[in-house]
């Protein structure tokens, strides 16, 4: 059934199709309307799902970590400080081969004071051991909550579902929402093979020697080194189900593109439009959806951009002192291949600036120019 | 490997309670408002039961300590809800209003005392069936002994029964508490004063005997023309008002005084139509009366005059004159109040029909036996109520200055008490430093016939030591009044008796001050899973195995229940 919902009320939809059992969370703009939505269903009984009320981000996940624990399904929305605020219980999630679902709504990190849309919070957490998936649209958004928990639950590692403040958590879109059944056949109850046991007393997460503690660590890469094809199989399953589907990267517009823009987020729609424009002026370029960042689709990227001179990378985020994030992903992915091209590193739209579809021809334009980038960093828009 | 770091076993074999360098425990302490209860009542465990639903419970555990709650809920100035915790947060439990909740709704149910037959050939005399005289024979008569109260008056009761109201202490409320206590067996002879056809030596049958005959002389003013009918005691108004329900005085009528006394003399001259006004030489600030009392006088229309003194009476025509000079208030004095000075040349003179005195009452020494001892009097007694004279004890008003019903009430208990031991040979200051709750002055008897039962350090717990993140404010429960236009007609009781539905209310508002109410706060958070949790046959237990003495439950506790000491090594 379509319905015109938001990005935050199409992330509640795929909690309450998942039959998540425990929602913990703490309010931080812009997530706080999932929660709401969520703890309102609850509290009218409409909703079985329990939810914890907690005095911070940092216990919310603790919450969820004992909770996964013991084998249930569970979900928490965050955004920002709260996301910083959790940093050491995710580091516990992952460590902990915990199948927990959080979705963070992306928000520039104060100060200055912001609550607009940038990638710093979640990529400031690519280290922590959680699969990132990063969507463009609401319908996107619904649809990865669902296939998050068969990827997280397969694998035994935490997952993020990322989307843009506003741009995509408060505004409004068609969205076709699947019924309960359809769900129900996709996603098979949570069973985990580790979990609490009353009758059989364990100490979990104990104490591990310098003799073990390397092999565990192994075990979460072998485990990410998994994901792209269990990756493929979810939405193999989930593309003849719902006739919807989504790669770790999608790539549009004209074969052998001479640049290629790479985007993630919603910036992808604007590059989308971009990309048309310029292919009826008659150049040749084409567009990269990057839609998981944890673990890296490397492989996909470097297949996605073969025969391309040149990759323009718009970051909405930065790494002060290197650059923009995905750039970096991107060139470390190259650096071993036989065929690299340029990388230009724009980085634009910090804190909810608007990403227009000119700043993007811009940075395209001057990609087609330069046959190298004159800078590490690229600034569009930047008022010096 | 697994994926986790998972043990194959639990990790009971490690004794993380060998980690523990400072050591939990449970330990109930004592509530301000027990350690301020001069009759020794255990506030937080009766509250308890009625917050559980059980009036009946909590009765029972009144009448541990003291057998008038009727009364005390009614009379009592309460100094348990001065020292009440949580008249620092927001308002005081209302504690009188309980306590006669207890005591109304039980009166409403069937109930039969059974009587205590006596152990023993020792009887027991007590001189006056007062609060002092009465708690006194119950104890007694709790201790199995032959008890018999000889009263003066036709009715027991003392000075509840001649001296207050009823519109504060309906009669029949303190009929069923007395007869509740002859129920037990104690025999109160009344219409016999000690003194006339019977003296104190001679109740030789009797092998200890307390005196607490009150104080029932009235202070006089010693001015010029007080002498004769002209003025009359209030003692006396409020005795016949209570004995015939009439009172003759004239139509304006002036009281002198500031004390409980002249307010309700002055109540009750409202109640028979005539108009009272209240002299007193000091302001509202330094009146000995309970502030209750004066603000519903006030509100009856009783007029208070103050930092006048009368220095003379003349009567002309059946009208008196009183000569009156204006004061002002000076240094303070050895009662801690500021003194009244006369401001010279400020005579002046007020009318009045009817003159009342009550500056006060005295005792009346002309039964003491020889060699008693008294003191600035009052008979001066050990602090176990002994006398200078073996086998004579003295409690209540008589060897008082403080002079309040659960004073009295307080003090008969520890002369039961006292008796007891003099009786069996034992040494009662030693008994009673065992008994006294907080630092004292007053005991638990309950202590005595159950000893280790129910125990409480003698710790009393500040608001300090309290943990406020688990209370929310709330409004004290108000007791209802009868409208004032209905008050003002008689001598129906002013405040009404709480519902259940408001005492229930009123007893969870309690902090229950360092006495453990189950809250479960420190099983949940203990990190360590080492509070054992309450069942049928064990209270709350820290296992100390496992208890690494983290004093997460010490500071989680809202009520300091739980302490914390140095481990031992």
């Amino acid at each position: 059934m379509k319905k015109v919902i938001t990005g935050n009320q199409a992330v509640a939809y795929g909690v309450i199709l998942s039959r998540v059992d425990i929602v913990s969370a703490y309010p931080i703009t812009p997530q706080t309307t999932i929660v709401e939505e969520l703890s309102e269903l609850i509290a009218s009984g409409r909703l079985k799902t329990k939810f914890l009320k907690v005095e911070s981000e940092h216990s919310a996940m603790a919450a969820l970590i004992g909770a996964s624990t013991g084998g249930v399904r569970c979900f928490t929305a965050t955004s920002s400080h709260g996301l910083a605020y959790m940093h050491e219980m995710l580091h516990w999630a992952s460590g902990a081969r915990l199948p927990i679902v959080m979705v963070n709504v992306n928000r520039a990190i104060g100060p200055p004071w912001n609550i607009w849309s940038d990638q710093s919070d979640s990529l400031a957490q690519r280290d922590t051991g959680w699969i990132q998936l990063y969507c463009e649209n609401n319908q996107e958004v619904l649809d990865t909550i669902l296939r998050a928990y068969r990827i997280a639950e397969s694998v035994k590692l935490p997952v993020m579902v990322v989307l843009d403040a506003f741009v995509l958590s408060h505004t409004s879109e068609a969205v076709e929402v699947p019924t309960m059944e359809e769900v129900d056949q996709f996603l098979p109850p949570c069973c985990l093979e580790y979990s609490i046991d009353t009758r059989e007393p364990a100490a979990f997460s104990v104490i591990t020697t310098p003799e073990y503690f390397l092999e565990f660590r192994y075990k979460i890469q072998k485990a990410m080194e998994k994901v792209p094809e269990i990756a493929r199989e979810v939405d193999d399953q989930f593309r003849s189900r719902f006739g919807r589907g989504y790669g770790s990267i999608e790539r549009y517009g004209e074969e052998g593109a001479e640049v290629l823009l790479l985007t993630s987020g919603t910036v992808t729609s604007t590059s989308r439009i971009v990309v048309r424009k310029l292919k009826e002026k008659g150049q040749n370029v084409a567009g990269l959806k990057i839609r998981r960042f944890r673990p890296f689709p490397s492989e996909e990227v470097y297949e996605a951009i073969q025969g391309a001179k040149k990759v323009a990378v718009i970051d909405r985020n930065l790494s002060p002192g290197v650059g923009g994030i995905f750039a970096q992903e991107l060139r470390a992915c190259l650096y071993s291949r036989e065929e690299r091209p340029q990388v230009f590193g724009f980085i634009s739209g910090l804190g909810g600036r608007d990403i227009t579809p000119d700043l993007i021809e811009e940075a395209v334009q001057y990609t087609w120019e330069h046959s190298r980038p004159e800078d590490e960093i690229l600034w569009l828009g930047l008022k010096r | 490997m697994p994926e986790i770091a998972v043990s194959i076993g639990s990790m009971d074999w490690n004794k993380t309670g060998a980690w523990r360098t400072q050591r939990p425990f449970f330990e109930d302490k004592t509530a301000p408002c027990n350690a301020a209860c001069p009759a020794g009542n255990d506030i937080v465990s009766f509250i308890q039961k009625i917050s559980q639903g059980d009036v009946e419970g909590a009765w029972s555990l009144i009448q541990e300590e003291n057998p008038f709650p009727g009364v005390c809920g009614r009379v009592c100035f309460h100094p348990c809800e001065s020292k009440c915790n949580r008249g620092r947060f927001d308002e005081p439990i209302a504690i009188h209003a309980l306590e006669r909740f207890v005591a109304d709704f039980v009166s409403q149910r069937p109930k039969k005392i059974k009587k205590i037959s006596p152990q023993g050939e020792e009887k027991i005399a007590i001189i006056g069936s007062g609060p002092a005289g009465m708690s006194c024979a119950y104890h007694l008569a709790r201790l199995h002994y032959s008890v018999t109260v000889f009263e003066s008056y036709s009715l027991a009761g003392g000075m509840l029964r001649i001296g207050i109201p009823s519109y504060r202490l309906p009669k029949d409320i303190l009929d069923r508490e007395i007869s509740d206590i002859e129920a037990l067996g104690v025999e109160v002879r009344t219409g016999v004063p000690i003194g006339e056809k019977i003296q104190i030596e001679d109740l030789k049958d009797y092998q200890a005997v307390f005196i607490a005959t009150g104080a029932h002389l009235s202070r006089s003013l010693k001015i010029p023309g007080e002498k004769g009918r002209v003025v009359q005691s209030g003692l006396d108004l409020l005795k016949k008002v209570n004995l015939t329900g009439k009172a003759k005085v004239g139509e304006r009528v002036a009281i002198v005084g500031g004390g409980n006394t002249a307010m309700d003399v002055a109540r009750s001259v409202v109640r028979v139509g005539k108009k009272a006004t209240i002299l007193y030489r000091r302001s509202r600030e330094e009146m000995p009366a309970f502030e209750e009392e004066i603000v519903e006088a006030l509100e009856e229309g009783v007029k208070i005059r103050y930092l006048v003194n009368p220095i003379g009476i003349k009567e002309k025509d059946g009208r008196k004159r009183l000569e009156c000079l204006r004061m002002k208030l000076g240094e303070e004095d050895e009662s801690g109040r500021r003194k009244p000075e006369p401001i010279p040349n400020s005579n002046f003179f007020l009318e009045a029909d009817s003159i009342i005195v009550a500056a006060g009452e005295e005792i009346d020494t002309s039964f003491l036996p020889k060699g008693i001892g008294k003191r600035e009097g009052i008979v001066l007694t050990q602090m176990d109520g002994r006398t200078a004279i073996e086998g004579i004890f003295a409690g209540g008003d008589v060897a008082a200055t403080q002079r309040t019903v659960a004073y009295a009430i307080g003090s008969g208990k520890k002369a039961a008490l006292a008796i007891d031991c003099y009786l069996k040979g034992k040494n009662s200051e030693e008994a009673i430093r065992q008994l006294l709750i907080g630092d004292g002055p007053s005991l638990s008897i309950f202590r005595y016939v159950h000893p280790g039962e129910r125990p409480r350090a003698p710790h009393v717990v500040d608001f300090e030591e309290l943990n406020m993140d688990y209370f929310e404010t709330s409004k004290r429960e108000k007791e209802e009044k009868r409208p004032l236009r209905e008050r003002k007609k008689g001598f129906g009781e002013v405040a009404l008796t709480f519902t259940e539905a408001s005492a229930q209310r009123e007893g969870e508002r309690c902090f229950s001050c360092g006495t453990c109410n189950e809250c479960g706060n420190c099983y949940i958070f203990c990190p360590d899973a080492s509070i054992l949790k309450r069942r049928e046959e064990m209270t709350h237990q820290v296992d100390y195995d496992y208890c690494k003495g983290c004093g997460i439950c010490f500071v989680e506790c809202p009520r300091m229940a739980i302490s914390l000491e140095e481990e031992a090594r």
